[in-house]
């Protein structure tokens, strides 16, 4: 049954299981408590074999765990994702034209009023080392990855904006398989939309942002910044899945503002960069001199025109969460069109009265600092010690530009397994968007699921197992494209 | 003021580095008080470069040397018309200074940086140069830059770019980037907006460097602008206890020192650097214009506070 007060992914109001998951459930609803945990063995095993684990940071345990996916999928049909796909392809087409408006444009949402310049110039995100480079095509962010709520009445809302290095699409499609390989039966009669082309559209959009003299065959990379990455496995995994180069800094080389890698053949021109370095590791010329991740001489490779990173530098002030606050208003701004996906209730702390209203209901809200990832420095008013709640108000009015508040969402629910029975856990999305010559939001997303009872923190760093997420094809096959 | 000026930097390596990626920031500005009327750089051994202008509008020109090397020898020669700053009004009430576009505008120059990070007692020690008078901006910032002079002695070599200031203070010495970050910390402290400037001074009595004749060999300098409500950006040189005039020519400015280094970079191998740096400039128009005589305190830079009608006035 339904938690009261939280929407339920599978079953409706009534009790009644949704339409959408009618097969799946009763595919679930014949599994004795024996076959669920024979089949967990089974895919912690086969995870354990693959090697595909994850990183926590700061544990004190082993810090490499085995993937936790959960065997109960979430499942969005066809109608319903449409919907998210307008909606995301319109965030982000917005967020593009935000960054290169800021990075080599008039800077017009801030001549216009729509952000304060202040807002910009004091994110820390904004870096000042990638004003008037630009980007072919605008595709700033080659990559996002955006997160998605359910409220309690349904509604989707857009909880933060990733557009640096988001992770986590190699779990989708190794979910994807383990799942197609251990419950083959239960996809049965339905047209789950596939996922594993993602090597090829990640390949395509690459291509795509190639500088327009390199030719028609130009020479894709990935950046890692090594086997000790918590996202190592994932690096790896998507240069095996478009068939290039995995590199580290030291296998590049930049000469007369070209980018070379070092093969056994001699140097190789490169001329796309997918890298998953920070920005301030890049090129140790103009960030962090000490950086040995980087590539000395990448930015004015990047500056010249004959090489693109993606994702572009300084996006962190697209996703900075003080900016994210005015992501509907940018996408009224640029677009003229109304925001498909709202935002959740954000509350902006260097706004006086802003901050005087959350500091008197820090116990009733969330409290993010605004250029975290991974769920690192929130605070759950509700689940917050007195002392917790002191610490955070004392951090809120030394720096109150570096936080925001918002109103607990009330995450959706779906079944997970429990060790010996289905219960409701908690759940979000991250759908995954390409920007190349096009948008393309990649069927599904990472489904992060909280598995401890009653828990809202989905992050995998901090307990947080994945569903597979299954969209369904149209109704209609030959209005499917 | 027509200034001709060559910036020549050389490094010798004990043994041979490769790999070496180089910005360098020595061209002169164009703004309303200087024109640059050339500009050329060259590289030993020779390099491709590439020239942009950055965030903070300074042009930088980039270039690599991949193979080994023993030597590198940067030389920029630029020529420049300088002429005196404007005068300020010295009735600004520092109310104006909380004006909330002028903070938007300002932000970026009102937050401690690397190079510019106070502490309470140099907060202090600023408001109690500047309360004095309520309506008077531009004292305030030319008394903090009185104070930069007097607090430090000039003594190259006896501090590092980088070292807090604080710790700079308790020495009591230091070079003109220190004078400069002193004065920027103390301005944004009691809220005054302020930036870096990094570039030239031709001065006979400069204390960085020498005179003969109408050459002078000296570093390249640094000093400060704070932003006046209204009326744009004060330029003040504490290492001089000078009003920046046409002896000045401006390279950039931003936040501190490392937004505007004459030449950052990096390079590979195990070879330790001896550096020769030197800026000669010339003066190619002597028999026009006397040399500007230097003035005593900053403030006398700026004239005496005017009245509401001539403010006024001004306005219409």
């Amino acid at each position: 049954m339904p938690i009261p007060g939280f929407f339920d992914e599978a079953v409706d109001e009534r009790g009644r299981t949704r339409e959408h998951y009618r097969p799946v459930q009763e595919w679930f609803d014949r599994l004795t408590p024996a076959q669920v945990s024979a089949l967990e063995e089974q895919r912690n095993e086969s995870f354990r074999r693959q090697g595909i684990t994850f990183t926590v940071y700061g544990s004190e345990e082993g810090t490499e765990r085995t993937w936790p996916l959960d065997l109960f999928p979430r499942i969005i049909d066809a109608g319903e994702w449409a919907m998210l796909e307008r909606g995301l392809t319109q965030r982000i087409t917005a967020l593009n034209r935000f960054l290169d408006d800021i990075y080599t444009g008039e800077q017009a949402a801030v001549a216009d009023g729509i952000v304060p310049r202040r807002l910009v110039t004091s994110s820390s995100g904004f870096e000042r080392e990638a004003v008037n480079v630009s980007v072919p095509l605008g595709a700033r962010c080659l990559v996002a990855g955006i997160d998605l709520v359910r409220d309690s009445d349904g509604a989707y809302r857009v909880l933060e904006d990733n557009l640096r290095n988001p992770s986590g699409i190699s779990y989708v499609i190794e979910n994807r398989a383990a799942m197609t390989k251990l419950l083959p039966a239960a996809f049965a009669d339905l047209a789950v939309r596939s996922v594993d082309h993602y090597g090829r559209s990640l390949l395509r959009a690459l291509r795509a942002v190639a500088p327009p003299a390199c030719g028609d065959d130009p020479t894709v990379v990935v950046l890692t910044p090594g086997i000790f990455n918590s996202a190592y496995f994932e690096h790896a995994f998507l240069a095996r899945s478009m068939g290039v180069e995995l590199v580290e800094g030291r296998d590049l080389v930049v000469d007369d503002h070209v980018v070379a890698m070092r093969t056994t053949k001699g140097l190789e021109r490169v001329d796309v960069i997918y890298r998953r370095i920070d920005d301030h590791f890049l090129d140790p010329v103009v960030f962090n001199p000490h950086s040995t991740l980087g590539v000395p001489g990448l930015m004015a490779a990047t500056r010249a025109g004959t090489v693109t990173i993606a994702n572009s530098v300084g996006n962190g002030v697209g996703d900075d969460k003080a900016v994210y606050a005015y992501v509907p208003e940018l996408i009224r701004f640029y677009l003229g069109e109304a925001p498909i996906i709202p935002n959740a209730d954000t509350y902006l702390l260097w706004e006086p009265d802003q901050r005087a209203e959350v500091l008197e209901r820090l116990d009733e809200l969330v409290v993010k600092p605004v250029a975290e990832s991974g769920g690192y420095g929130i605070v759950i008013g509700p689940k917050a010690t007195d002392a917790e709640l002191a610490e955070v108000r004392n951090k809120i009015e030394a720096d109150p530009r570096n936080w925001i508040a918002q109103e607990v969402v009330g995450l959706s629910t779906l079944p997970a397994w429990t060790g010996d029975c289905f219960s409701p856990r908690h759940i979000d999305l991250r759908p995954f968007v390409l920007c190349g010559e096009q948008v393309e939001v990649i069927p599904g997303g990472l489904t992060r699921v909280a598995l401890r009872e009653g828990s809202l923190i989905v992050n995998s760093s901090q307990g947080g197992g994945s569903k597979d997420t299954w969209v369904l094809g149209h109704p209609d096959p030959a209005a499917a494209s | 003021m027509r200034l001709d000026i060559s910036y020549r930097t050389k490094f010798v390596f004990d043994s041979p580095v490769r790999e070496s990626q180089n910005e360098l920031r020595a061209c002169p500005a164009s703004d309303g008080r200087q024109r640059l009327l050339g500009y050329r750089v060259s590289v030993e051994p020779s390099a491709r470069m590439l020239s942009f202008t950055d965030y903070w509008g300074t042009r930088v020109d980039q270039f690599g040397i991949t193979d080994a090397h023993v030597a590198l020898e940067v030389t920029a020669e630029a020529s420049v018309e300088t002429q005196d700053p404007p005068t300020f009004s010295r009735q600004v009430p520092k109310g104006s200074l909380a004006d909330p576009g002028f903070l938007d505008r300002h932000e970026e120059y009102l937050k401690p940086t690397r190079h510019t990070r106070w502490d309470e007692a140099i907060a202090k020690q600023a408001r109690s140069l500047t309360e004095a008078d309520a309506d008077d901006v531009v004292g305030a910032a030319a008394h903090i830059g009185d104070h930069a002079a007097e607090r430090l002695s000039y003594q190259p070599g006896t501090t590092d770019i980088g070292q807090p200031i604080t710790e700079i203070l308790a020495n009591g010495t230091g070079v003109c980037q220190d004078y400069a970050h002193l004065a920027v910390a103390m301005c944004r402290s009691v809220g005054i907006p302020a930036r870096y400037v990094s570039g030239y001074l031709f001065s006979s009595s400069d204390r960085t460097g020498s005179i003969e004749g109408d050459i002078v060999r000296v570093q390249t300098h640094a000093w400060v602008e704070a932003a006046i409500p209204g009326q744009g950006w004060l330029a003040l040189d504490p290492t001089n206890r000078l009003a920046v005039g046409r002896q000045h020519v401006k390279i950039g400015h931003g936040r501190d020192y490392g937004d505007v280094p004459p030449l950052r970079g990096v390079y590979s191998g195990p070879g330790t650097p001896k550096l020769e740096a030197a800026v000669e400039i010339r003066r190619m128009d002597p028999a026009r214009q006397p040399p500007t005589p230097m003035r005593p305190s900053l403030l006398a830079a700026v004239r005496a506070p005017r009245t509401r009608d001539q403010q006024q006035q001004q306005q219409q």
